[in-house]
């Protein structure tokens, strides 16, 4: 008989662990931002972000021993995060949640709509991680971090074939739950 | 367990509703109804669920099938309050990766002040770390040419922010080309930049982002270098030098050293470099090199390979000056300017010694036509200082922000030798982070070679032997998160030495020294030397340091989780609540706090003390949570911690759900080759046994195993948990030989790591016994038992659950064995003992019930019989309602 063991705080340390996406994060933030001080007209593409991120970071020595797929696989996460985060934000303020923050250019912006859909997709790829955390990680990697089939199998260690019948199980999946949510 | 097809929803139904919908999403629409009436086998709602699938694959269109690019641009827009503490937010003035840094106004007492806010600061906390060593480091320098920290807060939500001087000034060159500076206008300016940046790098801080657009000028002619750090994260890039091509803003390395363009070690000679294009754009009104145009690659190139020309050479020059002293300036400038770190000016004092050497009449202490041998020369007569200034030097901003806590000591003068020695092993660490988190088999062998070249670079420093220790000791730890544990003690070891040679045998480093042995020690199983090394390390840190400093506290917490892993729960739970108890009192120690509590959840887990594991382990994951975020390798461990309780009470499917939870973050965080990958899988795979999905079980195992062995080594416990798992399926599975080889391996891996004392010892010979039997030896088996039961006698509390449930299993074997006198005994005692537990182990009780009903009944004792076969009657029925 065998027991459950509990486990210990992990074989890196939390800097360590965490290092990696807070320099993605940085960098992707600072992009959406240089981006919108360059053209403010311009619409920032998530998976060109990543891209730019990446362009941008490939070269520092935090990164050199980080090939590009993983790297997208790690920007692809704090892609989900800063738009969920920025999405509850939004959200909040729209129910008027007592946030005390304002939109700075607030009359120029489109209706809140999309915050919703973000926050939608992200209680349903969580409910789709429940069932199965590879197809929720294959919708994640390619929708948030632009990553193709060839790089997501890479990362995942799966064939092309289990990437694309994953993703078109997860597409339907998540469509039906957002129908039905949104 | 359930075995009807019920419609609960889950990873089987799910995985059932995929094969349908994949059968038959190719076929005709008409045609799929029909189809899938025929393979649901009568459940209706089956059929519906992949009809409404079915449904959403003919359907484009859908929000996945967009790219995001407006919904992102909206939602990244950025937002600004109306006030912040005291101040009222007058405009954005810029932002960044970090933060957002906006113009305010104090309405109490007026005047202007630059803020800069932590932009999601849940996200990480080494961002909120990094920003707050920031604000440390600027509180640090106080100097009349930087821009000077005001005040500094948190907004209601934890948000920090701070305030600093806000300067309206023009940019350097700005400054010099509308003003028409002459050329003792442009130097002494340039001597300015030079003293704020010398300041800086007495307080250990590097800026490594000067350039014109972060030293303004103000109207009265001041020069102001600006938020330190700050301005690298808030304008890549400065005005002229821009490359930008469609809003692509990369790094443009007009001011970067080659070291910075290369990624290599920074010092302060990148600053110096930096001064010297600075001085030389002063000088010809243009940069040394034409980048404009180029790609960041090219550009890199170019830096990299060519020389810059002479200043004097550039037509065009906004200044005037003589021959010689045109000769003077060239050699100033190209000597900042040395692409090797080693051959410039070692420090901006140097530099500007020179600079007065030139404007005094006098000759420089370099000179063009011996450049070479005269830099050389100053560099071995200066060997020691610049070892010291680059030291010092590591103290990049970037790297500064690990290092939070410890540059809170700084301001002790005491500490100023630990601190600079605390750097380098900052700058070390940096380097290799990228490498840290990637053990996988394709991509370390690139962090391994930069271990070893980090260590070939330590051994050719010829450093003095406290810096020598530092970067092994670094060095050492780095080894030790690639699984490269041999070498790991070869490094620490060395480092230790040294330290004992430079500093005595008592002394603060010494000791932290040997606490990093004693954690190494532990985690290659030596538990005996790792607690000797800790408890000496923790006597030494504790004659030096407050009783209640940081590290003090967390030396503690090391020891508890060493008596812990030795098996000795009650020593571990005392020495673990003292570490809680001083890390709860002390803000800001949250992640230590929250370490510590694990521990301590685990040694109430292994003494069978579940509700105050789970009371634990649910705190310690608000924590981590609120800390982390909800997707961090932290919050995954608390997840399968708590997965653990459900699982050691029997509610595996309960169990399933956190583990899987935890698996996923893992992968994501990881990749599916790393350690902690493994380990993950080994504890779903854990719960999927019992719920009897073997062969799904089985496929993790074997992958997480030959991870195990490739980092841990072949005697290692993880690598000994993952055989148990192994084992059980071969048994379950019929394979009995290749159960019993398991399962031997793993008791001999136990007994090696425990030197016999274990109680994971008994939990693997039990296991073996239990195949003997099956095998048809029953004596062998017996003898295994008995074994089994003297190691739990020894290593265990009396009432631990362990206890009985060896004697039951023994009773089992005993019973098989024809020997119902001496089972009922066994299987009794063990019954008994797990019977008053408040949450009894059921299928252990079962078994128990089930073999005394037969042995009573063997013996004659009919009364008996009927009773413990009553027992398993109703305990069935409760299990099927």
């Amino acid at each position: 008989m065998a027991r459950a063991g509990p486990r210990s705080s992990g074989v890196l340390d939390a800097g360590t662990r965490d290092h990696l996406f807070s320099a993605a994060y940085d960098e992707l933030r600072r992009l959406a931002a240089s981006v919108r001080r360059d053209d403010p007209s311009r619409t920032l593409s998530p998976t060109a972000l990543v891209n730019e991120a990446w362009l941008k970071l490939a070269s520092s020595p935090e990164f050199t021993a980080t090939s590009a797929a993983h790297f997208k696989r790690i920007a692809a996460r704090a892609m989900r995060q800063v738009l969920v985060e920025a999405a509850r934000r939004r959200s909040a303020r729209k129910r008027g949640g007592g946030a005390p923050l304002v939109t700075f250019d607030e009359d120029t912006l489109p209706p809140e709509a999309g915050s919703e859909q973000v926050l939608a997709l992200d209680t349903a790829l969580e409910a789709l991680a429940r069932l199965e955390p590879r197809q929720a990680l294959i919708v994640e990697s390619r929708f948030f971090g632009g990553l193709d089939v060839r790089e997501t199998c890479e990362v995942l260690g799966v064939s092309e074939a289990t990437v694309l019948r994953d993703w078109r199980a997860a597409r339907a999946f998540l469509a039906h739950e957002l129908r039905h949510t949104g | 367990m359930n075995s009807g097809t019920q419609a609960e929803p889950g990873p089987a139904r799910w995985r059932r509703v995929q094969d349908l919908f994949h059968a038959a999403a190719d076929l005709p629409a008409a045609e799929q109804r029909a189809f899938l009436e025929a393979r649901s086998e009568g459940d209706p709602a089956l059929v519906a669920e992949v009809e409404a699938l079915l449904l959403e694959d003919r359907t484009p269109g859908s929000f996945l099938d967009h790219s995001l690019p407006e919904l992102a641009g909206h939602l990244l827009g950025t937002e600004i309050p109306g006030r912040m503490g005291p101040y009222k937010v007058v405009r954005l003035l810029g932002e960044g990766g970090m933060g957002v840094v906006y113009l305010v106004e104090r309405e109490d007492v007026g005047g202007r002040a630059a803020l800069k806010l932590l932009r999601d600061a849940w996200v990480s906390p080494s961002r909120r770390a990094r920003f707050l060593a920031e604000q440390r480091t600027l509180a640090q320098l106080d100097h009349p040419a930087i821009a000077q920290l005001h005040d500094a807060g948190t907004l209601p939500d934890g948000t920090p922010w701070f305030a600093m001087e806000y300067v309206e000034g023009v940019p350097l060159t700005e400054y010099c080309r509308s003003h028409g500076s002459g050329l003792a206008e442009r130097l002494r300016l340039f001597r300015a930049v030079c003293e704020a940046v010398q300041h800086a790098h007495r307080h250990a801080v590097i800026h490594r982002d000067l350039k014109p657009s972060n030293i303004l000028v103000k109207a009265d002619g001041a020069v102001k270098l600006l938020d330190f750090g700050i301005a690298k994260q808030l304008d890549p890039t400065g005005p002229g030098t821009d490359p930008t091509r469609t809003g692509l803003r990369l790094m443009t390395p007009a001011y970067a050293a080659p070291e910075q363009v290369e990624g290599g070690r920074l010092g302060v000679q990148t600053d110096v470099y930096a001064l010297g294009v600075l001085l030389f754009e002063l000088l010809a009104g243009r940069l040394p090199f034409e980048l404009t145009g180029l790609s960041p690659h090219e550009a890199a190139r170019r830096v990299l390979e060519q020389e810059p020309p002479r200043p004097s050479q550039i037509p065009g020059r906004p200044v005037h000056a003589g021959r010689a002293a045109w000769g003077d300036l060239d050699v100033l400038c190209l000597t900042a300017m040395q692409r090797d770190p080693g051959r410039r000016y070692p420090s901006v004092e140097a530099l500007i010694r020179d600079l007065d050497h030139h404007l005094a009449g006098e000759p420089l202490d370099a000179r063009p036509d011996s450049l070479a041998y005269r830099a050389g020369k100053l560099l071995r007569r200066n060997a020691r200082a610049v070892l010291v200034t680059s030291a010092v030097g590591v103290a990049v901003l970037g790297v500064t922000a690990y290092a939070a806590v410890r540059l809170a000591r700084a301001r002790d003068a005491v500490a100023a030798e630990a601190v600079r020695t605390q750097r380098i092993q900052q700058f070390m660490l940096q380097l290799f982070e990228g490498g840290t988190g990637e053990v996988g088999p394709s991509s370390d062998v690139r962090v391994v070679d930069l271990l070893d070249r980090g260590v070939r670079e330590a051994q050719s420093l010829e450093a003095e032997p406290a810096v020598e220790a530092e970067l092994l000791q670094t060095l050492g730890g780095i080894a030790q998160n690639l699984g490269r544990l041999d070498q790991a003690e070869t490094l620490l070891t060395r480092a230790l030495e040294l330290r004992r040679t430079a500093f005595g045998a008592d002394h603060p480093d010494v000791a932290r020294s040997l606490v990093a042995s004693g954690q190494l020690a532990s985690a290659r199983g030596k538990y005996d030397d790792a607690e000797k090394e800790i408890r000496d390390g923790l006597a030494m840190l504790r004659r030096h340091l407050a009783k209640d400093d940081p590290e003090v506290a967390r030396a503690i917490s090391g020891l508890g989780r060493v008596l812990e892993n030795a098996g000795r729960y009650p020593e571990g739970i005392r020495e673990l609540s003292e570490a809680v108890r001083l890390q709860s009192r002390r803000p800001g120690l949250e992640a230590d706090l929250s370490a510590s509590m694990t521990e301590l959840a685990n040694c109430y887990f292994y003494t069978g003390q579940y509700a105050q594991a789970d009371a634990l382990n649910q705190q310690v994951l608000a924590i981590d949570r609120r800390l982390y975020g909800p997707r961090h390798p932290h919050v995954a461990d608390d997840l399968i911690n708590l997965g653990a309780v459900q699982f050691e009470g029997g509610n595996y499917s309960k169990a399933e759900p956190w583990n899987r939870e935890a698996l996923e973050i893992m992968i994501a965080w990881y990749g599916p080759d790393h350690p902690e990958t493994a380990s993950a899988q080994t504890i779903l795979a854990r719960t999927l046994l019992r719920l009897e999905r073997r062969d799904e079980a089985r496929t993790l195992l074997t992958h997480a195993l030959a991870t195990q062995e490739r980092v841990y080594g072949p005697v290692h416990p993880r690598v000994a948990s993952t055989l148990n798992e192994l084992g059980i399926i071969a048994r379950d599975q019929g394979r009995l030989d290749d159960a019993a080889a398991d399962f031997r391996r793993m008791a001999d891996i136990y007994e090696q790591v425990h030197h016999g004392k274990h109680y994971l010892i008994g939990v693997a010979l039990s296991n073996l016994a239990d195949v003997e039997q099956r095998r048809g030896h029953p004596a062998q088996a017996q003898e295994l038992f008995r074994r089994v039961l003297a190691i739990y006698k020894e290593a265990l509390p009396e009432d631990h659950p362990l206890q009985g449930i060896g004697r039951v299993r023994f009773g089992h074997a005993l019973m098989a064995a024809g020997q119902p006198g001496e089972a009922a005994t066994q299987s009794r005692a063990g019954y008994d003992l797990l019977v008053k537990r408040k949450d009894p182990p059921a299928i252990w009780l079962n078994m128990a019930r089930q073999d005394l009903g037969t042995a009573y009944r063997a013996l004659g004792r009919a009364a008996d019989a009927d009773r413990f076969q009553e027992e398993l009657g109703a305990a069935n029925a409760t299990v099927k309602k």
